[in-house]
C-alpha cells in the first residue's frame, strides 16, 4: 500500500461554477489531502454525481465542466483515466450483483486493459480485502447490506489509490455497530491513502469524522428541508 | 352544440393518441439505432478484445446462450427438422418429381425453418433472461456503479450479448441443418421411402453457395438483432421493478416481429436484386 506517497505531482479536482436544477455550485477544487464538503439533497447530489460521471461513450468530453488537472493535462469527467484516478463512494452502488466479490473489486482493473495495474492489482486484492474485512471473496455478490457495497467501495479506492475521492453518505441506513466499524475502516484507508475528499451529504451536522476546508450549501427552494431533524 | 364538441372532443383524442404514438416509434427507432450503432461501432473498435472484463462476459454469454442451448435445438432439429424432411420427401414423391427434394429443402428447411426455430428458441430461453438481467442490473442502480468506475454500458454490457446471440444462432443454425438433413435422411432410407444415397444426390443439388450464405445471414442476423431489441426494452426498466415483466414481454414480442420484418426483407431484395 502506499504507492503513491512518493509521487511528486497530485491530481486536482476542478469544476466551474455549476448549475444545480437553478441554484448555482461555486467553482471550486479538491486537492490531495484536503477535505471539502458540499450540503445538498439528494437530489442535487445525485445530478451532481451524474455530471461527475455522465455516461458518454467512455470519451468524456473535452467541453466538461468537472474535470482532473493531471499535470498539465485536463481529464474530462467521464473519460476512462478520469474515473481511473478518482475514487468513488456512492451510496448502495458498489458492487455488479453477478459478479464474485473478488471480480467486484478488479472490475475497473479488468476494464481498463492495462496488464500492469491488472497485475498490481491482482496481487493487492487479498491484501485490500482483509484490510476492509471482505470475505469468501469468491462468493457471487447478489444482494448486498449498505455496509457490503460501502465496503467495496473503499476496497475500489484502496485498490485505485486515487488523489481524489468523491464520497456520498455511503453509511445512511447502516446498523450503529456496523456504522462505527465502517468509519474506523475509512478513517484507517483514508489515512494510507492521504487522498481527497469531495463529500456530498445532506446534513451540515454529518461529516464522518472529517475535517472540512470548505463547506458549499445548495438548499432546494422545492423541498422542505428537514436535514438534522430526523 | 354539446354533440358536436363532444364529437370534435373524441377526434382530438384520436389525434392525440395517434400522434403520441407515432412519436414513441420515432423515438423507438432512434433508440435503437443508437443503440445499433453505439454497439456496432465499439465491436468493429475491437478495443473489447484486450479488456478481460468484456471478454469474461462474452465467454459467460456464450456459454449460457450457445452451449446450453445445445441439446435443446439438436432436439428441435431430431423433431421439426426431420419431420419437415420427412414430409418434403413424401411430397417430392407422391408428385414423382425427386428434384423437388434439394429446391424444397433449401427454400424451407435451410432457408426458413431453421433460421426461425433457433431464433425463437434463443428468444424464449435466452431473451427473456437478458431484459430481466438487464432490467434488474438498472433496478439496482448498477448502471451507475458502472459509470463511476468509467466502465461502458454498451461496451461491458450489451456488445457481448449481442455477439452470443449472433455466434449462437449462426453455429447453431448450421447445426439444426446439418442434424436435420443427416437424420431426416437416415429416417427416409429406414422407411424405405427413399434410398440414403439417392436422397443426398437429390439434396446436394439443390444447395448452392447462395443458399448457405443466406441461411448463414440468418442464423447470425436473426438472433442478433433480436438481441438488440431485448437491450433497447430492458434500458428502459429504470428503477422501476414493475416493469421488468411488461419489458421482456414487449421485447420478445418486438423481437418476432423485427425476425419477421427481415425475413420480409429478404425476400424482397432479393426480388428486386
Amino acid at each position: 500500500m502506499g504507492g503513491f506517497k512518493d509521487r511528486v505531482m497530485s491530481d486536482i479536482l476542478q469544476w466551474e461554477d455549476l448549475n444545480l436544477f437553478g441554484d448555482l455550485l461555486p467553482a471550486d477544487r479538491v486537492m490531495r489531502g484536503e477535505s471539502v464538503r458540499i450540503v445538498m439533497n439528494n437530489r442535487f447530489q445525485y445530478a451532481f454525481l451524474s455530471l461527475m460521471f455522465p455516461d458518454m461513450g467512455g470519451q468524456g468530453s473535452l467541453a466538461s465542466s468537472i474535470w482532473l488537472q493531471h499535470g498539465n493535462q485536463r481529464l474530462p469527467a467521464g473519460s476512462p483515466e478520469f474515473c481511473l484516478r478518482v475514487g468513488s463512494m456512492i451510496r448502495h452502488r458498489g458492487l455488479m450483483a453477478n459478479l464474485s466479490i473478488r471480480e467486484n473489486l478488479l472490475l475497473p482493473f479488468l476494464y481498463c486493459g492495462d496488464e500492469g495495474r491488472l497485475q498490481n492489482a491482482r496481487n493487492r486484492v487479498d491484501e485490500v480485502a482483509e484490510l476492509v474485512g471482505l470475505e469468501r471473496l469468491e462468493e457471487q455478490a447478489g444482494e448486498r447490506s449498505s455496509f457490503t457495497h460501502a465496503l467495496l467501495s473503499l476496497g475500489h479506492c484502496l485498490l485505485q489509490e486515487p488523489d481524489v475521492i468523491v464520497a456520498q453518505e455511503v453509511h445512511v441506513g447502516m446498523a450503529p455497530d456496523r456504522l462505527q466499524l465502517f468509519r474506523e475502516k475509512a478513517r484507517v484507508a483514508l489515512e494510507e491513502l492521504g487522498s481527497g475528499v469531495l463529500y456530498l451529504s445532506a446534513s451540515e451536522h454529518e461529516g464522518s469524522g472529517l475535517k472540512f476546508a470548505r463547506t458549499h450549501r445548495i438548499v432546494d427552494d422545492a423541498v422542505p428541508d428537514v436535514s438534522g431533524v430526523w | 352544440m354539446r354533440i358536436l364538441q363532444a364529437y370534435i372532443g373524441g377526434w382530438n383524442w384520436r389525434a392525440e393518441r395517434l400522434g403520441d404514438q407515432a412519436i414513441n416509434l420515432f423515438n423507438s427507432i432512434v433508440r435503437f439505432y443508437n443503440l445499433f450503432f453505439s454497439v456496432f461501432s465499439i465491436c468493429l473498435r475491437m478495443k473489447w478484445l484486450s479488456r478481460p472484463a468484456v471478454t469474461h462476459v462474452l465467454i459467460r454469454q456464450l456459454y449460457f446462450t450457445g452451449v446450453q442451448s445445445l441439446p435443446w435445438v439438436l432436439l428441435f432439429a431430431l423433431g421439426a427438422g426431420v419431420l419437415a424432411v420427412y414430409s418434403i420427401v413424401v411430397f417430392a414423391q407422391q408428385i414423382q418429381d425427386l428434384s423437388l427434394i434439394g429446391t424444397l429443402m433449401n427454400g424451407v428447411l435451410v432457408q426458413e425453418v431453421a433460421p426461425f426455430t433457433v431464433g425463437i428458441f434463443l428468444l424464449a430461453r435466452s431473451g427473456v433472461a437478458v431484459v430481466t438481467e438487464i432490467g434488474n442490473m438498472h433496478v439496482r442502480g448498477e448502471d451507475a456503479f458502472l459509470r463511476s468506475m468509467g466502465v461502458h454500458p454498451h461496451e461491458y454490457l450489451h456488445l457481448p450479448r449481442v455477439l452470443a446471440f449472433a455466434l449462437s444462432g449462426l453455429i447453431l443454425t448450421f447445426l439444426f441443418v446439418v442434424v436435420s438433413i443427416w437424420v431426416g435422411g437416415l429416417v427416409v432410407s429406414w422407411s424405405y421411402t427413399l434410398n440414403f444415397s439417392e436422397f443426398l444426390v437429390e439434396v446436394r443439388r439443390g444447395m448452392d453457395i447462395e443458399m448457405m450464405l443466406a441461411m448463414m445471414l440468418k442464423g447470425m442476423c436473426f438472433p442478433m438483432f433480436s438481441c438488440m431489441v431485448l437491450l433497447d426494452q430492458a434500458c428502459r426498466v429504470g428503477r422501476d421493478p414493475n416493469q421488468i415483466p411488461i419489458r421482456a414481454t414487449n421485447g420478445v414480442v418486438g423481437a418476432l416481429i423485427v425476425m419477421v420484418l427481415l425475413d420480409a426483407l429478404w425476400v424482397v431484395s432479393r426480388i428486386v436484386l
